[in-house]
């Protein structure tokens, strides 16, 4: 991705190099009813490390998101979120997220969209402190919407408005970002730019990752690490690193590598889905 | 040009109708209190202009401070309606018993209460709209996307803020879908009402005494004035939902986005 605006691409932090991972995630199960959705689910997501959710429909993986984002309680199992409850970090503005549908306020232009949630909760304060907090303009013209500011979300295609919804966390300057299948309701071609850009706003800020997908190569192009989910109850079946390096270009796509990672995730949901 | 052409329609439409009536009057010859030519009843409302204006004026005012109370006890009413499911069904039979029951059943009690005078009018404007009004009202604050409230929450936006920026512009389309309904309503129970509160002026005075007096050019000047008051009435609400919804998609070939090259 091209015109990184504040942060340069390489200089990522690595994972690796952190020693207290941003988001933990212990023993996390959840019930609704008597339906079972979620075993004790358990991972970590380190600093700046882009984790996917990995599962098929119904296997409680968009439950799990939200109870890291906070917006479900879970029934038991402990959630952390850069050292607080989900809750708290809520409060405090460092949670960017992205719902799967983009959710665009009708009224509001593309740039008031994006800028929105800068402007809730402003006593929060802990956002747009300094260099952290991008620019929204900057952000919507590296997504290609620089000729859309002072559209109304109407006059979008779907890919557009997903898009806007992206800048709208990214905007916040947020510790983390959940995502919860933002590209499901896209065509094939759309949803693949989509994944290529989103790696591209991700490799340029220092953002810790949650994406929640059942598309196989979705999670091999975003991710540092993907963690695949059996059907329902989910539960953890496998934790699969994946090291393709960054930054990501789209022709990744067509790298023996890249199918190999592929497979192996096939094979782990196939594991879990057989149990 | 297409443009141009539909906004002249309204006024092509009308012009018919009324030729038509002329025609119909010119042809059939009946008697002047059943119905009279147009050209007639503009002649009678041209020969005193000031009167007729000062008779819908008054008739006016009633209706319209009796919707703006309706609106805002609606607003009041609605939101912890909205809220609560439980005081919605705890409160929406006693809506639809005011809705359903004739004000005109309970007018005259309610003059004794308050007294003669343009209060019980006002009163009486006000409860008929209220049921509508907080239909809308409710319904229209139900139906915010939940997706973007769950976006609202996961900032930890403050209850006031969900209100002002999400809660209440979802509601404006529902809100105004009722309110074009409630303009009809507040000038007929304030027409009613003037019947009842034997107050000196207003087009139900003057249709009453027209009644009285077996009087053709009053009564019909009356229902012209009714009429043009309710045009009124609608256009006023048009136009703010052209402002207040020009994102809606009701109102979406009035704007017309082209992007800046």
């Amino acid at each position: 991705m091209a015109g990184v605006r504040w942060l340069e691409t390489g200089d990522r932090v690595s994972s690796h190099d952190v020693a207290t991972p941003d988001i933990v995630v212990s023993g996390v199960h959840k019930s609704f009813g008597h339906r079972e959705v979620l075993r004790p689910v358990s991972f970590t997501v380190d600093a700046g490390e882009i984790v996917t959710l990995l599962g098929p429909s119904g296997c409680g993986k968009t439950t799990l998101l939200r109870i890291v984002a906070g917006l479900e309680p879970a029934d038991g199992g402990e959630v952390c979120v850069h050292g607080d409850s989900p809750a708290r970090a809520r409060r405090s503005k460092s949670i960017g997220f992205v719902p799967q549908a983009p959710a665009l306020l009708p009224w509001r232009t593309v740039r008031e969209n994006a800028v929105l949630l800068r402007q809730l909760n402003r006593s929060a304060g802990t956002v747009l402190s300094g260099s952290t907090a991008p620019d929204p303009v900057e952000l919507l013209e590296q997504v290609g919407l620089g000729g859309f500011l002072d559209a109304h979300p109407h006059e979008l295609s779907g890919g557009m408005q997903q898009r806007v919804a992206l800048v709208r966390a990214f905007a916040l300057g947020p510790r983390v970002l959940l995502m919860d299948e933002p590209f499901a309701a896209l065509d094939e071609l759309t949803r693949t730019d989509m994944r290529h850009l989103l790696a591209g706003l991700c490799e340029s800020s220092r953002v810790s990752v949650v994406f929640v997908t059942h598309s196989l190569p979705e999670a091999v192009f975003l991710s540092d690490r993907v963690v695949v989910l059996s059907g329902r109850p989910g539960r953890v079946v496998a934790s699969v690193e994946v090291a393709l390096g960054r930054p990501r270009a789209p022709e990744l796509e067509d790298d023996p590598a890249f199918f190999a990672v592929e497979t192996t995730l096939r094979h782990a949901l196939r594991d879990g889905a057989g149990r | 040009m297409r443009r141009r052409l539909l906004s002249t329609a309204p006024i092509v439409g009308i012009a018919c109708f009324l030729a038509l009536w002329e025609l119909l009057v010119r042809v059939t010859h009946p008697k002047p209190f059943v119905l009279r030519a147009p050209s007639n009843v503009l002649r009678v409302l041209a020969r005193d202009p000031g009167y007729w204006w000062h008779q819908s004026v008054v008739t006016a005012r009633e209706a319209a401070i009796g919707f703006a109370l309706a609106l805002l006890v609606a607003l009041a009413i609605g939101a912890p309606l909205a809220a609560s499911r439980f005081a919605e069904r705890a409160t929406l039979p006693v809506l639809v018993l005011v809705q359903v029951t004739p004000f005109v059943a309970y007018a005259p009690s309610v003059v004794i209460w308050i007294g003669f005078g343009w209060k019980p009018i006002i009163f009486l404007t006000s409860i008929v709209c209220v049921p509508l009004l907080t239909f809308g009202v409710v319904g229209g604050l139900r139906s915010v996307d939940p997706s973007a409230l769950e976006v609202f929450r996961s900032v930890a936006a403050r209850p006031v803020e969900t209100w002002w920026r999400l809660r209440l512009p979802s509601a404006l389309p529902a809100i105004f879908t009722s309110a074009r309904g409630g303009v009809g309503l507040a000038l007929i129970v304030a027409f009613l009402g003037e019947q009842f509160a034997l107050v000196a002026d207003g087009l139900g005075v003057v249709g009453k005494k027209a009644v009285a007096f077996n009087n053709g050019d009053q009564l019909w000047g009356a229902v012209f004035c009714m009429a043009a008051l309710g045009t009124v009435g609608l256009l006023a609400i048009g136009a703010g939902e052209r402002f207040l919804l020009r994102w809606h998609a009701s109102q979406r070939d009035l704007v017309r986005y082209r992007p800046t090259p």
